[in-house]
């Protein structure tokens, strides 16, 4: 059981410093030990006055969903914070700026639209503001002052988080912006009566880990970096693009390169011809940018070169919604492209398998010589988290099968028991070979006899059934043991929401359990089935709407699959799963 | 070296003098052992001819060369090439020579590519690998037509030609590729003909010496679907060297030299940059 899991959101609108307050917060609670999460949500366009949320949840366990329910609202502009007042929990907390007044009519302050029940406590961050530092853009250190003081946190980790951030910058501003906080603080320790039930007492004090605040991009660059990535070319698009940025900054002391592209499609190219040369190398996109570089995942298949192509999932189709999550190209990460391709697919769950995953993705990709694709989405790639990464195998750094001295001679093909065949790379004295989009026999030549055409075929297939065997972890099981009323299987993003829930039915003695796994593609079968076997009734929750990995499952399982799909525009949360857990397993009895 | 003399094709020659001489020359070296699927009098045999002699007479390592090409009659070159060979997606040379030389710029790139190809559908790369100043040299192999396709029209076919698929003629303006690459800020950029392959084995010379992107158009007949515009007799009329006071140095001049309806041979503009990988050593060793 959780001893604190709280969900506070900071609603302002651009420029009000309200993300910033957030990740303060975030990194404040996990010096001090707290898992968090937080999900910023912001607009598309740059121009500004759009709204902005910080969205953190705490908790004294690892966190892998957002909450769906907030326990404290803090308004740094009202009209948007009114919108959010229907995410605010029975008994929640708002806090919101008493001063000034002036300009906003009754209507549109927050503390008109409270429903009965909540608690409300008005603070002057913009008084207070001028009054600590003669201006009133400290309006959110205030409002973060206000923060610690009720909620009873640690000030002095605010301030040493603070000087962190501010201390390095020119003149005194780690001072102002710390007077600021402390005005906050202050103020609601005098000034307010504490009555509200929130509350971030643990009974014993929190282990403090070697926590790392990142996001699912950071986790993915800093992934590729350590397996070796030397080569990165891509082309912006949202929300992919801040993994070029890091690459772009780190890749180059370390010997590795960037291109920026001219489109996907040449992004995708250039991967290729590096990956080629035996370079690592890696692009990352979003579902449109796939699409262009679908030819190329065909062509990777067939030259049997290995690329990592990471796909951060937004809404679509098209263009879509840049700027909201979704979970809809998992059947183009399967399947796009002509012919027979198989690929490996990848679904990290969470920030610290971003990090894990980019990696290992580059190790089968060199092993297996094949594309794999890793399916992020909008909320993994931007979603900061305390992590704890993992070491990673430094014998992955090198598994290219390389051909021994004497086979001089042997094509690119050579077709072996476990479909791996030895290959050069360009430089070796003797073993010059050519590479086609067309079918090519064991000496390289384009052939289009039947038995080469099969043969082939099987070994681009029968390499996967050998990566299966020898480097897919098999699917882990969470939850009630043996048979189980309800299995729920989940992927990529919402697998954290999915054994959140689980365990929450498990406490309230619902019997449900939950099979995780990472790599969708190929599957170890023989696991699901035997999970399938154990349960009475299967679902799947997934943002997409036509159930895409229920449909996929379906090709391999005999029971009908129940499908929770939702379109939301925003993660999903144990509660979306947990109340279909329990709907369906009251159904059952 | 625009004063190329015209070389004069014999009118008599015996098969095995002629493979004697080229064994001896050892340009069989730089060929595999597949045999070329082009048709027989294919203006590409003159390309690859050259090619191949520039390879031999620079020394490039087999294993030290990579040759990338897209799809079409051309695509087909990395087969008969001993070396690397990367028989790309359709338009596409260019991007995989760029990651393959930024990579390793050890090794010799060359981005083979037809007049579909370069021109057509991968349009939207050349510019980009021209301004890149990529140290590559891409070969455009300009039939002006579609010849795998069996005779459609291409982005270099002659306005109101008549094509497999323009029965009643082509409405399209063609491209001249030279203008393409120059308005773009290639670095090297020069023109041959498939027909007098000894001046185009110097000018691939050049263009492989050449440290940044290297453009080289060759006009190239096709025997089988092209009856009435780049015939041999019609280009041998058609083509001529650069005029003797053509500086190669002078951007202006190599413009209005691309821009004329005349075919002219030789290099047209030359220049020395840092090359694409030059600058990111530069910027890597900036940021270290």
């Amino acid at each position: 059981m959780r001893q604190v899991d709280l969900t506070i959101e900071i609603c302002g609108s651009s420029g009000d410093g309200t993300l910033a307050v957030g990740e303060i917060l975030v990194n404040t609670l996990s010096d001090l030990g707290y898992r968090a999460l937080s999900f910023d949500v912001y607009p598309a366009e740059i121009r500004g006055f759009g709204k902005c949320v910080a969205h953190c949840r705490v908790s004294d366990k690892p966190v892998y969903s957002v909450g769906r329910s907030v326990d404290a609202l803090v308004s740094l502009n009202d009209p948007y914070s009114i919108e959010q007042l229907a995410t605010l929990k029975p008994g929640g907390v708002v806090l919101f700026d008493s001063w000034p007044l002036r300009e906003v009519s009754e209507e549109s302050c927050v503390a008109g639209r409270l429903g009965p029940g909540m608690y409300l406590y008005g603070v002057p961050f913009g008084e207070l503001s001028q009054r600590s530092t003669h201006g009133a853009r400290s309006r959110n250190l205030v409002a973060l002052g206000a923060i610690a003081g009720l909620f009873d946190i640690d000030a002095e980790a605010f301030e040493a988080g603070l000087d962190r951030k501010f201390g390095g910058k020119k003149g005194n501003v780690a001072q102002t912006v710390k007077a600021a906080f402390r005005a906050g603080h202050d103020y609601v320790k005098e000034k307010l009566l504490k009555v509200d039930p929130v509350s971030f007492a643990v009974k014993e004090e929190l282990e403090k880990k070697d926590f790392q605040i990142m996001n699912g991009n950071q986790a993915a660059a800093r992934g590729a970096i350590e397996a070796g990535c030397r080569f990165y070319a891509g082309y912006p698009i949202t929300p992919a693009t801040k993994i070029m940025e890091i690459l772009s900054a780190k890749l180059p002391p370390l010997g590795g390169r960037v291109v920026q592209a001219e489109d996907e499609i040449s992004a995708i190219g250039m991967v290729t011809g590096a990956a080629m040369m035996g370079t690592r190398a890696m692009t990352a996109t979003s579902g449109p940018g796939v699409c262009l570089m679908t030819e190329f995942i065909g062509y990777n298949v067939m030259t049997e070169n290995p690329v990592v192509i990471v796909d951060s999932q937004r809404g679509g189709p098209a263009t879509g919604l840049p700027t909201k999550t979704e979970q809809s190209d998992l059947l183009l990460a399967l399947f796009s492209g002509n012919g027979d391709a198989p690929r490996i697919v990848v679904a990290p769950t969470s920030v610290e398998e971003c990090h894990y995953w980019t990696s290992e993705a580059f190790y089968l990709a060199e092993k297996y010589q094949t594309p794999v694709i890793l399916l992020m989405d909008l909320f993994l790639s931007t979603c900061k988290t305390n992590a704890v990464l993992s070491e990673l195998d430094k014998a992955k750094l090198s598994a290219n099968k390389s051909p021994s001295p004497g086979e001089e001679g042997v094509g690119r093909f050579k077709v072996t028991e476990d479909g791996v065949s030895p290959r050069a790379l360009p430089g070796t004295p003797g073993f010059e070979w050519t590479v086609s989009g067309l079918e090519q026999n064991e000496l390289d030549s384009p052939s289009y006899y039947a038995n080469v055409h099969t043969e082939m075929t099987e070994k681009r297939a029968r390499k996967l059934m050998t990566a299966l065997q020898n480097d897919v972890p098999r699917p882990e099981r969470f939850g009630a043991k043996g048979k189980v009323k309800l299995g729920v299987m989940g992927w990529g993003s919402t697998m954290g929401a999915v054994i959140e829930a689980v365990e929450r039915a498990n406490e309230a003695g619902l019997s449900a359990a939950a099979l995780k796994q990472v790599v969708l593609n190929p599957l170890h079968v023989e696991d699901i089935e035997k999970f399938v076997d154990d349960c009475e009734k299967i679902l799947v929750p997934e943002l997409n709407y036509s159930g895409q990995f229920a449909r996929w499952l379906s090709m391999h399982v005999n029971k009908p699959i129940h499908g929770l799909n939702m379109v939301k525009c925003s993660p999903l949360t144990y509660l979306d799963v947990l109340e279909e857990i329990e709907r369906l397993i009251t159904e059952t009895s | 070296m625009n004063d190329i003399k015209t070389e004069k094709v014999p009118e008599v020659f015996y098969l095995d003098e002629e493979i004697k001489a080229v064994k001896e020359k050892g340009v069989l070296d730089y060929r595999s052992k597949r045999l070329p699927v082009w048709c027989p009098g294919c203006g590409y045999f003159g390309i690859q001819t050259a090619i191949v002699g520039a390879m031999k007479d620079l020394g490039v390592k087999t294993h030290e060369l990579v040759v990338v090409s897209g799809i079409g009659c051309t695509g087909r070159y990395p087969f008969f090439v001993r070396g690397y060979g990367i028989h790309a997606l359709h338009g596409r040379a260019l991007p995989v020579a760029t990651g393959a030389k930024v990579a390793r710029p050890d090794l010799t790139v060359l981005a083979v590519t037809g007049d579909g190809d370069c021109l057509g559908i991968g349009a939207g790369h050349l510019p980009h690998a021209a301004r890149r100043n990529v140290d590559i040299t891409c070969v455009l192999f300009d039939n002006g037509i579609y010849g795998l396709t069996k005779g459609q029209t291409s982005p270099t076919t002659p306005a109101a030609q008549v094509t497999n698929s323009h029965p009643y003629g082509s409405p399209d303006r063609p491209l001249k590729p030279l203008m393409t690459v120059l308005a773009a800020g290639a670095t090297f950029v020069a023109r041959g003909f498939a027909g007098r392959p000894k001046d185009l084995r110097v000018i691939m010379r050049e263009a492989i010496l050449h440290k940044g992107f290297s453009f080289v158009h060759v006009l190239s007949p096709c025997v089988t679907f092209d009856k009435v515009n780049y015939l041999y007799p019609r280009l041998e009329e058609l083509v001529m060297p650069l005029p003797k006071r053509h500086d190669y140095a002078d951007y202006h001049m190599a413009v209005e030299r691309a821009m004329d309806d005349e075919l002219f041979l030789g290099l047209f503009y030359k220049t020395e940059e840092p090359s694409f990988s030059e600058k990111l050593d530069d910027y890597a060793g900036r940021s270290g």
